[in-house]
Order: structure tokens, then sequence, then C-alpha cells
């Protein structure tokens, strides 16, 4: 009964309940986004009909208390036909809020990991909810601190609230709160996230032993012995195709370790958590695919080793690279390094016209059941109080039951029986 | 049927020479039938009553069962031992082992004790013999010897036998050895039985060495009675249940060599936090190389169709297995 490492990535939950393929993504989006749509509409005709009634109901104010004075209309005040996010709109909306959460990560100092547990937080919440629903602004926030914690990178809540909240949005510690449970919930109370940030070093590690003529692993390449794999990495051409060129052992490791590690780093940091990579490729084939990008002949020579090369597991293997590569590469944050200032300039005016017009259409086809979060997560706790909705004497009374009844059962034999003459209790 | 016959011609002796002291004793064992009430409330020493101290307590010793009150034992033997107030008895009695009797009548308490005694050598099963008869025959020895031991006949040849019996238990099983505590109610030094128990053994060890010298005499012989077969030793706890992880892309190496890392391997830092380098490597690798070769594209397609097994009941189950995929449900948001 032996396991090997294959096994061990497929008892963990990223794999078992947060690994689609493009199909079930899609189909998935799909349906989130007609459901968030359905509710949405249902909920602003009735948030509708109720407002006209309370204005039928006091004309001479004119202005009802749901309409908060705020200039741009919203999905309720508004009369126009409410107008929904397609998917592919969701979807540039979630981007956009997960690179701001980036940076937002960033400027309250977590670590890339906990940033990137935040992102796929907030990716796999989107998976099931719709931005319609719950606004990014609030998830990303909550999915910040609830990474934090999961990472051991602990702020504590006044202090986030406090770092996060700026002159123009007050961010009170009942809002990072309040959708914190209904987050988690949505995560299925799965917190791990796997990250190829370790596996990008391990592979560094064996790359190294490698080179310097120390491996002993598997062995699958032509050249038999340690010594033999060395000479042929230092041999390896520079680009795909390149001619040979014998490197010294100093250059081999400058271009391991600093210009191909940093560059692929550099992917897996910035560009593979705001893609899907993390749904449908493993850890292992990520990093490998971002090293493919920076560094080709290096990693096809690696998987060499580590594959028999006419085995069909060493092409399906380098059919997932290239194409995980190819969805690395095809991102926005990715071509941007490549483009000319004028051009990136370019792409960076056309998102934010983008953007701002999602912001502005989500305003209007906002669920208005969903807007005050903090509100909601009152009502669900016990005594929560409304306005004046439960009157003193009752809470009073309810806050005496509980009091005795845990004194009671606090007792060593349980609460005390009821006594001959009484009544039973 | 020797056995009883032998019995019979034993209480006849003992009847015959009693003295004094025998009567008096076997007096004192009378059965509670003949008591009144009055009489079992009166301590026989001291000869205050239940009506004078409703407290009282009435202990008795196993060595001859007579009976007192706490405060006569607590008076007689607070200094050590002593011998019974009890006229005609004089047995040497300790106050450890006063207790209260279980039963009324004391010779069902002596009954008791006897049989638990025994019950503890003669511990046998009805798995450790090969036929139900077998088994049955050992219980009829053992009803028997504890008969013996109730009637005063044999007793110090039973004791010895019982005590070779556990000798050759515990030898057998590797287990300490326990001694057998013969019943203290018996005078072991008393002339009679003494010498029918002397006589006993050496007829017995000649019959040893005539039958079978090599043999070591175990006291008792059972027929069917099956060899104790050693249980194997318990296997050292496993607690991965046989599963081992078993890297198949790498082999992990006792060290590596890294720029990264040689800045941070000597540090006092990381030696003093008990930093193992090695779980860094192991995990590191896990990391590199697990799920290499998962593609879940395929995997989640294989697990999406229902495997054989799941068709073998109705349609209906099928098609249910094929909906819920593995999947649970989606849970419905909590506001």
């Amino acid at each position: 009964m032996k396991l090997n490492e294959d096994d061990l990535y497929r008892t963990s939950t990223q794999f078992r309940q947060w690994s689609f393929t493009a199909e079930q993504l899609a189909a998935q989006r799909a349906k989130t986004n007609l459901q968030a749509t359905e509710r949405v509409k249902l909920n602003v005709a009735r948030q509708r009909a109720q407002r006209a009634q309370a204005t039928e109901f006091d004309s001479t104010s004119g202005n009802s208390g749901i309409d908060t004075g705020a200039n741009t209309p919203n999905a309720v005040t508004s009369d126009k036909e409410v107008d929904c996010f397609t998917v592919a709109e969701e979807l540039a909306f979630l981007e956009e809020f997960c690179e701001r959460t980036m940076a937002l990560g960033q400027y309250c100092k977590f670590s890339d990991g906990a940033v990137a547990t935040c992102i796929q937080f907030l990716r796999r919440f989107y998976l099931y909810n719709s931005p319609m629903t719950y606004h990014a602004q609030n998830i990303s926030r909550t999915a910040m601190f609830l990474a934090g914690k999961s990472e051991s990178e602990h702020q504590s809540l006044d202090d986030f609230a406090q770092r996060i909240s700026s002159e123009k949005t007050k961010v009170t510690p009942e809002q990072i709160l309040a959708p914190e449970y209904l987050i988690v919930q949505a995560l299925r109370f799965n917190f791990d996230v796997k990250h190829p940030f370790r596996a990008l070093k391990g592979g560094m590690l064996d790359l190294m032993s490698m080179v310097n003529g120390k491996y002993e692993g598997p062995n699958h390449s032509p050249h038999k012995t340690a010594a033999d794999l060395s000479t042929a990495l230092h041999q390896l051409p520079r680009k795909a195709g390149g001619t040979a060129v014998r490197a010294t052992t100093a250059q081999l490791t400058a271009r391991i370790m600093e210009e191909s590690y940093a560059k692929a780093s550099q992917i897996l940091k910035k560009t593979a958590p705001l893609t899907d990579v993390y749904f449908m490729y493993t850890p292992s084939q990520i990093w490998l695919s971002a090293y493919l990008l920076a560094d080709e002949p290096l990693v096809l020579f690696y998987l060499s080793v580590k594959l028999p090369s006419t085995s069909p597991v060493y092409g399906k293997v380098i059919v997932a690279l290239r194409e995980c590569a190819s969805m690395l590469s095809s991102h926005r944050s990715y071509r941007k390094l490549d483009a000319s200032k004028e051009e990136q300039a370019k792409m960076d005016a056309d998102h934010r016209a983008e953007i701002k017009r999602l912001i502005k259409k989500l305003k209007t086809c906002q669920d208005p059941d969903k807007v005050d979060l903090v509100k909601l997560n009152q009502a669900q706790k016990r005594d929560a109080v409304q306005g004046s909705d439960l009157d003193e004497h009752k809470a009073k009374r309810r806050k005496m039951d509980r009091e005795n009844f845990q004194k009671d059962s606090d007792a060593f034999w349980g609460p005390e029986l009821p006594k001959n003459g009484d009544k039973p209790a | 049927m020797s056995k009883v016959a032998r019995n019979g011609q034993a209480r006849q002796g003992e009847a015959g020479g009693a003295s004094l002291s025998q009567s008096l004793y076997s007096l004192s064992l009378k059965p509670s039938s003949s008591r009144t009430d009055a009489a079992s409330d009166v301590c026989p020493v001291c000869k205050s009553s239940r009506y004078l101290n409703p407290h009282m307590k009435f202990l008795v010793n196993p060595e001859c069962y007579h009976k007192m009150c706490e405060s006569c034992v607590d008076r007689i033997f607070s200094h050590g031992p002593a011998p019974c107030p009890i006229a005609g008895c004089a047995r040497t009695l300790r106050k450890g082992k006063f207790r209260e009797a279980t039963f009324e009548d004391l010779k069902v308490e002596r009954e008791v004790d006897i049989r638990r005694r025994v019950a503890s050598i003669m511990n046998k099963e009805q798995d450790d013999f090969e036929t139900l008869k077998d088994y049955n025959d050992y219980l009829e020895t053992v009803e028997e010897i504890t008969w013996n031991l109730i009637l005063k006949i044999d007793v110090d040849e039973t004791n010895t036998r019982l005590q070779r019996w556990a000798d050759a238990q515990a030898a057998e099983t590797g287990a300490a050895r326990r001694t057998y505590e013969p019943d203290p109610s018996v005078p072991g030094a008393s002339g009679v039985v003494l010498k029918k128990g002397g006589q006993r053994r050496a007829e017995l060890a000649q019959g040893v060495t005539a039958d079978a010298s090599a043999v070591k005499d175990k006291g008792f012989s059972f027929h069917g009675l099956k060899k104790r077969v050693k249980p194997p030793p318990e296997a050292p706890f496993d607690p991965f249940d046989g599963w081992s992880i078993v890297p198949q892309y790498y082999a992990l190496q006792s060290d590596y060599d890294a720029d990264w890392l040689t800045r941070h391997k000597g540090s006092v830092e990381q030696r003093a936090g008990g930093y193992q380098w090695s779980d860094f490597y192991s995990r590191a690798l896990q990391d590199a190389l697990g799920g290499l070769t998962v593609f879940i594209e395929d995997e989640i397609r294989a697990r999406d169709v229902p495997s054989m097994d799941a068709s073998v009941g109705t349609q209906h189950a099928a098609a249910a297995a094929a909906a819920a995929g593995g999947r649970d449900v989606n849970m419905d948001d909590v506001f």
C-alpha cells in the first residue's frame, strides 16, 4: 500500500472540491448568473411596488426613506428595465476586484501567499455567487481578513479596519465581519489553498542538485549518471531551438536562480492568481508552465529526466503545460509586460473605461435586498434588535430564562425536579 | 465413587474423636435457624445487645468465623494478634482480617469463601477442552474438591494439589505465580488431618514416580484438556495502517544547495526555533511534483461517469449517482 505524491494531491480539497474542467466552469458561471439575474429582477420589482405604495401613502413628502439622496439612480429608484450583468461582464468585474485586492493586500503588508489565497477565496466565492448579489468591494475586504487568518498572518480586526478605511470611505469592524460566515460557508470551510510558490522553490532545489551533479532521483534521460546530467545541463541552449553553448556553472546558476526564477516567480505572483489556472491545473503544473514561459529548454530537459519520453504521460504533461502556459500568457497582466509604453497606456485606459462602465452598470442591477450586509447579519443573530421590534419586556424575560437554564444545567445533577405539590415544569 | 465412600468414613472419624473444643467449635458454626433474633443481636463476647447500642456492627474473621461486635474487635485485637475470645476456639486472629459477614448464615459465608478461592485456581473454560464431556468431568472434579474443602476432608492434600496446579498453570502461561491460600478456618496442624494428608502425599508421590517419573506432578490431570497455544507476539503499532508515502518523481536528498538557503542555514534564529530543513525540503519537493501527472480534465470526466458498481442498482439510482457526481449539493446562502 503505497501512495505517491499525486495521490497525496488527490486527497486535497483543492482537487476534490475546487477543480473543474473548462466546460464545468463556464456552466457553473452561467448558472450562477442566471439565478442571480432572476433574483435581482424579482427583488427589484417587489421593492419598486413597495415604494410605489409608500409614495401613494404619503404623497405629501414625495420622497420615501429608501432613496438615500445619492444622485445616481440605483436599481430601485430608476424606472428603467433592470439590465443585468452578463457572464463575461461578471468575470471582468471580478478580475478587476481581484487586482484591487492584490493592491489592498500589498498595502496592508500581507505576504504574496496570503494575497493569492485571498484571491482564490474570492474566485471560489464568486463561482457560486454573483457580484450582483454581493458587491465585490465588501466581500474582498472580508476575504482578505479571512485569508490573513488562514495563512497565519492575522491582523487584528480593528487594526485592519482602520488601515483600509480612508477619508472618503469609513470601514467599520462590523462591515468586515458581516459577510464572514457567508464567505466561509460558500468556501465550504475549505481554507487550504495549494499555491505553486513553494513548489517553485522545490523545483529550484531539484534543478540545482542536477546542476551540482548531486541528483539522486529517478532519471529517464539518456544521461545516466549525475555527472552526465550536470554536463548536459551546462550545454542547454538558451532559447528553444537555439544552439548549444557550454556555460560555466556560475552562468548556469545565475540563469536558473536569478533570471528564470525571477520571471517565473513574477508570473506566479502577479498573473496566475488572476486566471482560472488554479481551478484547472495542479500547482505542480502551474509552476512548470510559468517556468516554461521563462525558460523553455530547461523545463523540457527537467521533464525528460522525470518522465520517460516514450510514455504517453510525457506527451500529456507537455500538452497540459503548454495549455496552462498559454492561459497565463494570454492574460492582460502578462501581455502588458511585453508591450511598449504607449500600448501599455492604451491598454490601461481601455481597461479603466470598461471598469468604470461596469461599476456604473452594477449600481442599476445590484440586488436591493443584499446591499446592507451588516443589517442582514444582525437580523440573523439572537435577540436582534431591529428598530424597536422586540419590546423590552420580552427581551428581558428571554434573558432571564436563558440565565436560569444556564444556571440549572451547570448544577451537578442537572435542573431540579419539580417538588411533590408543584405543577410539573 | 470411592471418594464418596471415603468421605463418609472421614465424617464418622471426625464425629468419633470429638473433643470438647471440637464440639464447641462445631456448635458455634450452627446454622442461624437455631438462634433467635435476640441472640443474634447480642455479642457473644461482651454480651452487649443491639437494644442498648443500635449502631452495633458484628464482624467475623475467616480464621474461625466467630461473630463478635466491632468494639470487642477493637478492644481485643488493636494491640496485635490475639487468641479468639470464644471459649474453646483459641485461634490466633488478626484485626485486619475481620470483616462484616455478607450472609447471615456463616456456613454459607465460609462456603462462598472457599468456592472463590478454588475458582481462582480452577479457572478453565469450555473452550479449553476438546469435548463437552471432558469439560463436565473437569467441573465434577472441581466440585468434588470444593466439597472436600468445605467438609474438611483431605484438606492438606487438596491444598497441596491445588498449589501445584496453580504453579503448573503459572509456568505454562508465563504469568506471575499466584499462591493458593488454603482455607484458614481449617487448622493445618490438626493431628488427624495432617496424618492423613501426609500418608496420602506419600502414597501419591510413590504413585507419581511409579507412573511417569519424567512428568512433573501438576496436582491434577484432566482428560481432553487442550494444550495452551501461545498467542502470537503483538505487532508494533502502525499509525498509518500499512500505508506509506513513496515519491515517484523525486528522491529526497539529505541536503540541497541554494543561495537563498545558505543565507538562512547557519542563522541562530532558525536553529533556535527548531526548524528542520529536511521538512522544508520534503514539503517543497512534494509541492513541486505532487499532481504533476494529475490531469484534472480527464479525472473529472472519469469522476462524473458512474462506475459499473453504481449501475447495479435501479436505473433511478444510477441516474441519481450521475447527477450527484460525488459532489455535495450547492448550499443556499445564509442570508
